[in-house]
């Protein structure tokens, strides 16, 4: 009965969504908003974690009173505030430079959504990766898109005409760049052992064998420190260094601008945990003698493994966070370039013996 | 139109939507939030003070380089995108048996003169050094 019936709504499904129809790619298009909206309440949710987590390492209580006593509508408080807070244009900034950034970051964060696939579901023996669109070049786009975030950062801080703002984007895009490349030749090893830039793809590869981070150690932990950086969290988080440049790149930002830039920073390190999870950590593969178990609600299974994956990476990026204190900038570079580059060459070669002979 | 473009589609309506999304938001937010302006709150934020001279300086030079340095290698890496894709895949081991040991001799070379070689004057340069 409950077979026949998710029949039909796959059925149904399929038609409006498959490529049969003209429309059917544009209507995926459209469900990106669906995936944004999911995006949104993750990115919320993220926000909650942090609070509630440093409050717990740092021993207070956290937010406590919004939404029950875990403090749980307290993010929709803060949203609903950042709405209607005035939006201060000060005289001195760069008006198109300093209104576009908010919008370039934004609209980075809302193009990677895209082409992720947050997780999967079994039918009928056969599994559906849950993503809006799945191409063939989907890791090189989701690099591409998250560089353009790069460039709202800079902006943000160039235009702001402030001092601490300027300076905190010079150190943005050193630490940016010095973390860019280490990324791509770790992100670029997986695509050597798997020969396919298709996130899906890369993922099926993992459930064959095993996961990623197992084969390529290395480039597991370079892979992490880098998009940590990347991120711009702490240790790495020098653009915002509270004690000595205010708010960093987005001390002229305030109400909703201010609101677009922090949220597309959370999208950021959401989708950073969920990359790390796909490529690496084996996404939502599920060992094969489970699958051959025949428990109930057995095809959401693969969704709740991601999902459980997804949300200890964003808890132990968290705890780096509260955990390590900042370095300097001029170490950020020097670990960038003579550290983690090498240590990645290194991880390239291995990468490149394992391609040879894989899949075993 | 092949199935590879139908799988573009969505990008392009969702980057429609990223662009037209934020703006959205900032219009409601502009019909809703207060706005007075006031001389003292308009100035740049500088610790109270008004602010002599303008932000937006020269970089150091430090900046510069890094910023070649990363333009030379993230290049390099993607070189490496095509490369990956095709030195085992079986389309072209198909057409030119044996590919996959040329090709990986061959980007080791390049990877030895370029990345290795490059990596190691620029770090002999003090490229990757602040104060020196």
């Amino acid at each position: 009965m409950l077979e026949e019936q998710m029949d039909i709504l796959l059925g149904i499904l399929y038609t409006i969504l498959g490529n049969e129809n003209w429309w059917g790619p544009w209507i995926r298009g459209v469900l990106g908003l669906c995936a944004m909206g999911g995006m949104m309440v993750a990115a919320m949710f993220a926000v909650w974690l942090e609070r509630k987590y440093a409050s717990d390492i740092q021993s207070r209580i956290g937010p406590n009173r919004v939404g029950g006593r875990f403090g749980l509508l307290q993010l929709i408080a803060d949203a609903i505030k950042l709405f209607t807070k005035e939006d201060i244009k000060p005289d001195k900034v760069d008006g198109p430079v300093w209104a576009a950034a908010p919008v370039l970051m934004f609209g980075s964060a809302l193009m990677m959504i895209i082409a992720i696939p947050f997780g999967a579901f079994i039918f009928n023996g056969t599994t559906y990766p849950l993503a809006v669109t799945q191409f063939d070049i989907s890791i090189l786009y989701l690099e591409a898109v998250s560089a353009i975030g790069i460039i709202g950062i800079f902006m943000a801080g160039w235009g702001s005409n402030n001092k601490f703002a300027v300076i905190a984007a010079f150190r943005n895009i050193a630490r940016m760049i010095g973390y860019e490349v280490a990324l791509g030749m770790t992100i670029i090893s997986v695509v050597i052992v798997t020969g396919s830039l298709n996130i899906v793809d890369i993922v099926n590869a993992q459930g064959s064998v095993v996961w990623f981070a197992f084969v390529m150690p290395l480039g597991f932990v370079v892979f992490g420190v880098a998009l940590i950086a990347d991120m711009g969290r702490v240790p790495f988080d020098q653009n915002e260094a509270e004690e000595e440049l205010i708010a960093g790149w987005g001390t002229e930002y305030s109400g909703m601008r201010f609101g677009l830039a922090y949220f597309a920073e959370y999208i950021h390190m959401v989708l950073g945990s969920c990359i790390a999870v796909l490529i690496f950590l084996g996404g939502w593969n599920i060992p094969g003698f489970i699958v051959d178990l025949n428990i109930p609600l057995l095809g959401l299974l693969p969704v709740a493994v991601f999902l459980a994956k997804w949300v200890l990476v964003m808890m132990f990026v968290i705890m780096i966070r509260w955990a390590l204190p900042r370095i300097r900038i001029d170490q950020v570079t020097s670990i960038g370039w003579k550290v983690l580059l090498p240590l990645a060459m290194v991880n390239l070669v291995w990468a490149v013996m394992l391609g040879l002979v894989w899949p075993w | 139109m092949t199935d590879a473009i139908l799988d573009y589609i969505p990008i392009a309506v969702m980057l429609i939507l990223a662009l037209v999304i934020p703006f959205v938001i900032m219009f409601i937010v502009k019909q809703i939030t207060p706005r007075n302006p006031a001389r003292f709150k308009n100035t740049t934020y500088e610790g109270g003070k008004d602010p002599i001279g303008e932000a937006q300086v020269r970089f150091n030079i430090s900046y510069y380089l890094l910023a070649i340095v990363f333009v030379l290698f993230d290049v390099e890496v993607l070189f490496l995108y095509p490369w990956a894709v095709c030195y085992k895949s079986s389309v072209v081991l198909e057409a030119i048996p044996g590919f996959t040991m040329v090709a990986v001799v061959a980007m080791t070379i390049f990877l030895i003169i370029a990345l290795v070689i490059g990596d190691i004057y620029a770090w002999k340069k003090g490229a990757f050094t602040w104060t020196r």
